[in-house]
């Protein structure tokens, strides 16, 4: 049978080049790379909202490429969410349906987000989280063959984002509909996809069940591929009252809330890590993972400076705007001393043989 | 004064229209699409702005008596002349209220029309043009009391003819020429208060409401 969306692609935008090889099921599909690898671009290219140069797109075996994106059967949630502000909730998520019974439908899908008694307010009168709902419902309630999602949590704080995330899940399960869902957030990964895609300079360069997250050979190979973030592989233990990812030549302070025990894999975004200044004091929650390493690269990309540093047999990628350590000399060789706040360390954790990774 | 009043209200009726459509058009087309000659046709479209009214009462004299078939119509010194000339300096100002209005309204929201079903009239028709409305409105009242109070562009092309050309500016011209400044008063406070409603509207559009102005 052939897959349900199948995606091979090229266009050109000035110097960057987005080429794209996507294949998926009726499945979660998480597309997970840094910023600026070109992931929001697939979703538009995919949706319609621009033109791709050469490829094919064929979804639910259907040829989409001649398509114009609104008769392609694609739902989108955009990451300012582009709700129209002129229009109602109801309104809003009646918008793409026709026919008689359209505000039926649309009362009925506010009614399954739990936004039943808020059909009138307009868009800015809703909270964050009642917002996201609507725009999903939006997106959803035309029965799309595929829904698209373009970071639509990122704005929000972690509980309502855990929830929202379990409630998109159920909708997946709910509607059979397969979602493509574009992050670079790890914990995104892990707790939504089935599949990641990971994604980097334009290409997508890898992917993988996220329940195969744990097999060492598949997930270094994909990580080196995106040559984004610190991976390393250690063990959580109790150490003297506290909790720690230990390996074999250092170890981290983990915050105490952590549950997880044992051999763990653990993903720490670039920004995440922090250089400091030798003679300024340190933030009290920087304190606890202090190392010392070398500078091994400094790199600029655009605005942005990426530093890779060397300690306790390891590289570390970090991250920072360009202007940021300028009076710093983050010269090749130097020595430095970074920080790990505890709580941005996200471990990737097996939690049996059927249930595949999770994250905390 | 009945008379310029009337051929004044005729002038505007046609022109309200004409700008609405003409200035949305061109509003949208300079805020939403790129093609060759935008710069250009922007700087056109704006060049009244800059220009003495009687420069460009000059070259539509020039265009609608030496172009042939324009020639042919007969258009000079008749109503009709009288009824297009304001069009020219009012067009910009309705064009750049367009343009800022249609600018304003985030390309996000009109992709998200399309991706569920729109086409680029229901888009325009059910998302850019209710967002953009109160700039439209703003514009149209501004673009209409300048049209209304045209004075240089018709009377180069149109003349001053009472019963036929001659709207409520000319005719204050004539009656100050004439001295008599009781129907000049009256019809110089008709004209500033239709000015002074349009900018109120204009003030009340700025003042409440959705959409980035407020």
């Amino acid at each position: 049978m052939a897959p349900w969306l199948e995606a091979r692609f090229s266009r050109s935008l000035g110097t960057f080049r987005l080429d794209v090889d996507l294949v998926m099921d009726r499945e979660i599909g998480v597309l997970f790379g840094p910023s600026g690898a070109g992931k929001s671009q697939t979703l538009r290219a995919l949706a319609g909202l621009t033109r791709i140069a050469k490829g094919t797109i064929a979804l639910n075996g259907r040829k989409l490429t001649a398509l114009p994106s609104g008769q392609r059967r694609i739902g989108f949630v955009f990451q300012d969410l582009a709700l129209f502000p002129h229009l109602s909730a109801l309104e809003n998520v009646a918008y793409g349906l026709k026919g008689k019974r359209r505000g039926e439908r649309a009362r009925h899908w506010l009614k399954r987000m739990h936004l039943e008694e808020l059909e009138d307010r307009k868009p800015l009168q809703l909270s964050g989280g009642q917002r996201q709902r609507v725009a999903l419902a939006r997106a959803l309630a035309p029965e799309p063959d595929i829904l698209l999602l373009d970071e639509p949590f990122s704005a929000l704080d972690s509980p309502l984002r855990r929830s929202l995330r379990r409630e998109l899940k159920q909708l997946h399960r709910e509607t059979g509909t397969p979602i493509l869902y574009v992050t670079h957030q790890i914990e995104d990964v892990c707790a939504l996809g089935d599949r990641i895609f990971f994604m980097s300079e334009g290409t997508v360069t890898g992917q993988l069940p996220v329940d195969r997250l744990w097999e060492n050979h598949a997930v270094e190979a994909a990580w080196r591929s995106i040559g984004w973030g610190t991976l390393l592989t250690g063990e959580v233990r109790d150490f003297q009252g506290g909790i720690e990812l230990f390996w074999e030549k250092g170890r981290l302070l983990l915050p105490p809330s952590t549950e997880e025990r044992g051999p763990v894999r653990a993903f720490i975004a670039p920004d995440q890590i922090k250089i400091l200044y030798p003679d300024i004091p340190v933030d009290p929650q920087l304190a606890a993972n202090i190392l010392t390493g070398t500078v091994v690269e400094t790199v600029h990309v655009g605005s942005t400076t990426r530093v890779d540093l060397a300690a306790c047999g390891m590289t570390w990628q970090t991250e920072h705007p360009r202007e940021a350590y300028a009076s710093l000399d983050l010269k090749e060789g130097e020595t430095v001393r970074f920080a790990v706040r505890p709580r941005s360390i996200s471990l990737l954790a097996p939690t049996g043989p059927d249930r595949g990774g999770r994250c905390r | 004064m009945t008379s310029a009043l009337v051929i004044s209200l005729k002038v505007l009726a046609v022109n309200i229209p004409l700008l609405l459509i003409l200035g949305t058009t061109l509003g949208w087309l300079l805020a939403k699409r790129t093609f060759p000659g935008r710069e250009l046709l922007h700087l056109i479209v704006l060049l009244p702005v800059v220009l003495p009214p009687s420069v460009l009462g000059l070259y539509l004299l020039m265009v609608m008596g030496r172009v042939p078939l324009l020639h042919d119509l007969g258009l000079l010194f008749s109503f009709p002349a009288a009824a297009l000339a304001p069009l020219l300096p009012a067009l910009p100002i309705m064009v750049q209220a367009a343009r800022s209005g249609f600018a304003s309204v985030d390309s996000q929201l009109e992709d998200a029309a399309r991706t569920l079903g729109d086409g680029e009239w229901a888009v325009f028709r059910r998302i850019s043009f209710p967002l953009a409305r109160r700039f439209l409105l703003a514009g149209l009242a501004l673009s209409s009391a300048r049209a209304l109070g045209d004075f240089g562009v018709t009377l180069m092309i149109a003349g001053n003819i009472p019963g036929r050309t001659q709207t409520l500016p000319l005719y204050i011209y004539s009656r100050v020429e004439s001295l008599d400044f009781a129907l000049a008063h009256l019809a110089a406070l008709l004209l500033t208060s239709v000015g002074l409603a349009s900018l109120l509207l204009v003030r009340r559009m700025e003042g409440t409401g959705h959409g980035p102005l407020a």
